[in-house]
């Protein structure tokens, strides 16, 4: 049996004093790629929340990697991907300098970059596909081209768990053919996906369970109720073919 | 007789060089965090510092950075509550601070005039004692500001990602706060404790109209600080100003100067800039280059579905079978 990457059990959220979560159970094994659904308030945030320790737990527990969340610090094995609107700051920031943060958790003080690391940001912006545009400063780029940056940011922890939350909300369609393209090479990879949706557009074909929150409560958990391939097409760049497959690999 | 032939103005300047990098090197992180007031706050609670040195006659250099720290810390404490009264509670910090330096100097039957030194700054009183003290705290900012930026940066560009990479937020804000209320003292005589936080601000903002990255808005805010610093100074030495009003001044002028460069700049850039896709994400067909391994399904090249077909990871790129050779997917 594949290990548990993220084990929530009986866990309830408190926020301002009112229960937020009630009572959620939740595991995640390797390599699974599982969706939070549910409407706005339904507390999917909160719960990804709590899965990382962003929020504390009033009751119940939270593991990562089979470990308490209380002694677990292997934090580049988690890559989160915040629900924010924007990834600038105050102060102008450049895609590299921006995604580079995310390489934090595997480096030490005062010590600069390595080798390693400058590639693992290069390959973390070449996966979302922004290479082009990795001097530029993030707040010149499109919403979701900052989206984008978020994601490759999780990314540059070569993390073997990735949580995130409704990273292609309200995105151009560019954008979420980037996104799905980035999240095919990590679950290709054989990695975990934990992540909020709030429609499954093109991404449906790689998810294997979805979770639907109402209220705080749990009330789906299993295969999607449709077929994923009625909700969309495959992409169609590949209506431009010069040659013909009819014509046989490596003739 | 030159300015240069006096010794008063040597630690002046000497003074002036230090404020100059430490006030933007901080100032950076705060307008990052958009804290940009908290020098401000701390100029204020720092003035109940000076006070109590004057009533007390130990160095108002250390006792101003011992109050500044302890209101840094209280102002970091309410940040992190997050109540909704934290704003209320910071006001009242404040305007706590500087009346409280004020009855307390004339409790020490100071003047006036010996508050005005530290409010806006006095380039005859910095003595060898406390070029001394501004020296190695401006020391320890300049060198925690530069060897911590990759840390820095991350907790002021976004908080809850550096928790969950693991970096200790807490103990770096508080940090920040702290070189905030250490520079404040740092910056007392020369640009004085009400205007710090204009050479902690203005330099930054002047900055980055000219830059994109964070590293150069950084090193440009330090010159952008020194430069005002040192003109200041000079200037209130021929014409008996306050340094603080002609660094701030001199500082303002510079963003002012800034503004239309900037916008061509921005012009520049926007006009330059390529608005190109990533072609893998536009649908153009993109062949892998020289490509002699076949893809088939026990390859062990890992696959995932895509659409109609599958597309096989290899060398951190999807390959997929189209005719005789493979495209980048
Ligand atoms: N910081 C907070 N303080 C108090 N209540 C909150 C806070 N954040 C969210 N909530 C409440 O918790 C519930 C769940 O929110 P959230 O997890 O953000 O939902 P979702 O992500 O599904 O839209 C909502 O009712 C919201 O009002
Ligand atoms: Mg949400
Ligand atoms: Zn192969
Ligand atoms: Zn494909
Ligand atoms: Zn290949
Ligand atoms: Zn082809």
């Amino acid at each position: 049996m594949r290990s548990a990457v993220v084990d929530v059990r009986r866990l309830r959220v408190d926020l301002d004093d009112r229960p937020v979560l009630h009572s959620v159970d939740l595991k995640v094994v390797e390599g699974e790629v599982v969706t939070l659904l549910g409407a706005n308030g339904s507390g999917k945030s909160t719960l990804v929340r709590a899965t990382v320790g962003l929020v504390p737990a009033a009751d119940g527990e939270v593991r990562l990697f089979d470990t308490p969340l209380k002694s677990f610090h292997d934090w580049w094995r988690v890559g989160y991907v915040p629900q924010r609107t924007t990834a600038a700051g105050g102060v102008p920031a450049t895609v590299r300098e921006v995604v580079a943060a995310g390489r934090l958790s595997r480096r030490a003080l005062f010590r600069p970059a390595g080798k390693a690391d400058r590639a693992a940001v290069d390959h973390a912006i070449e996966l979302v596909g922004l290479t082009d545009h990795a001097t530029r400063s993030v707040a010149s780029l499109s919403g979701g081209q900052q989206q984008r940056v978020l994601i490759a940011r999780a990314a540059a922890s070569e993390p073997d768990l990735l949580v995130l939350d409704e990273p292609n909300a309200g995105v151009d369609h560019r954008s979420q053919e980037a996104f799905a393209r980035a999240l095919r090479t990590f679950v290709a990879s054989g990695r975990t996906v934990l992540l909020v949706l709030h429609e499954m557009g093109p991404l449906a074909p790689l998810v294997d369970r979805g979770v639907v929150l109402d209220g705080g409560r749990i009330v789906h958990d299993g295969p999607l109720p449709t077929p994923p391939m009625t909700l969309t097409g495959p992409p169609d760049h590949h209506d431009d073919h010069r040659e013909d497959y009819g014509a046989g690999l490596f003739g | 007789m030159s300015f240069l032939d006096y010794d008063f103005m040597h630690r002046a300047l000497i003074a002036a060089v230090l404020t100059g990098l430490a006030a933007p090197a901080v100032g950076t992180y705060l307008v990052q965090r958009r804290l940009a007031l908290m020098g401000d706050g701390l100029g204020h609670v720092a003035l109940t510092g000076v006070a109590v040195g004057l009533l007390t006659g130990w160095a108002p250099v250390w006792t101003s950075v011992a109050v500044a720290v302890l209101g840094a810390l209280a102002i970091d404490v309410v940040r992190a509550k997050g109540r909704a009264s934290a704003d209320v509670a910071l006001a009242m910090l404040f305007y706590g601070g500087i009346a409280g330096g004020v009855l307390i100097t004339g409790l020490a039957g100071s003047t006036a005039a010996t508050l005005n030194t530290y409010l806006f700054g006095s380039i005859t009183t910095v003595s060898q004692d406390d070029l001394w003290v501004v020296a190695i705290l401006a020391a320890v900012v300049i060198a925690l500001a530069v060897g911590l930026a990759p840390q820095l940066f991350a907790v002021c560009q976004d908080e809850e990602f550096a928790r969950v990479s693991g970096l200790p937020v807490r103990l770096y804000s508080m940090l920040i706060a702290v070189m905030a209320a250490v520079t404040v003292t740092v910056a007392m005589r020369t640009v004085g404790l009400l205007l710090v936080s204009a050479l902690m601000v203005v330099p930054v903002a002047t900055a980055q109209q000219l830059t994109r990255s964070f590293r150069t808005t950084f090193a440009l805010a330090m010159l952008l600080g020194v430069v005002p610093s040192l003109g200041g100074v000079v200037f209130s030495y021929y014409v008996d100003v306050a340094p603080g009003a002609s660094i701030v001044v001199a500082s303002l002028i510079g963003f002012v100067l800034a503004w239309p460069a900037g916008s061509l700049l921005r012009r520049r850039r926007a006009r330059r800039s390529v608005n190109g896709e990533d072609p893998r994400v536009t649908g153009a067909h993109v062949p892998t280059e020289q490509h002699p391994h076949q893809h088939e399904p026990e390859c062990g090249h890992p696959t995932v579905e895509h659409g109609d077909h599958t597309d096989y990871l290899h060398d951190g790129h999807l390959h997929a079978a189209h005719g005789r050779h493979y495209d980048e997917h």
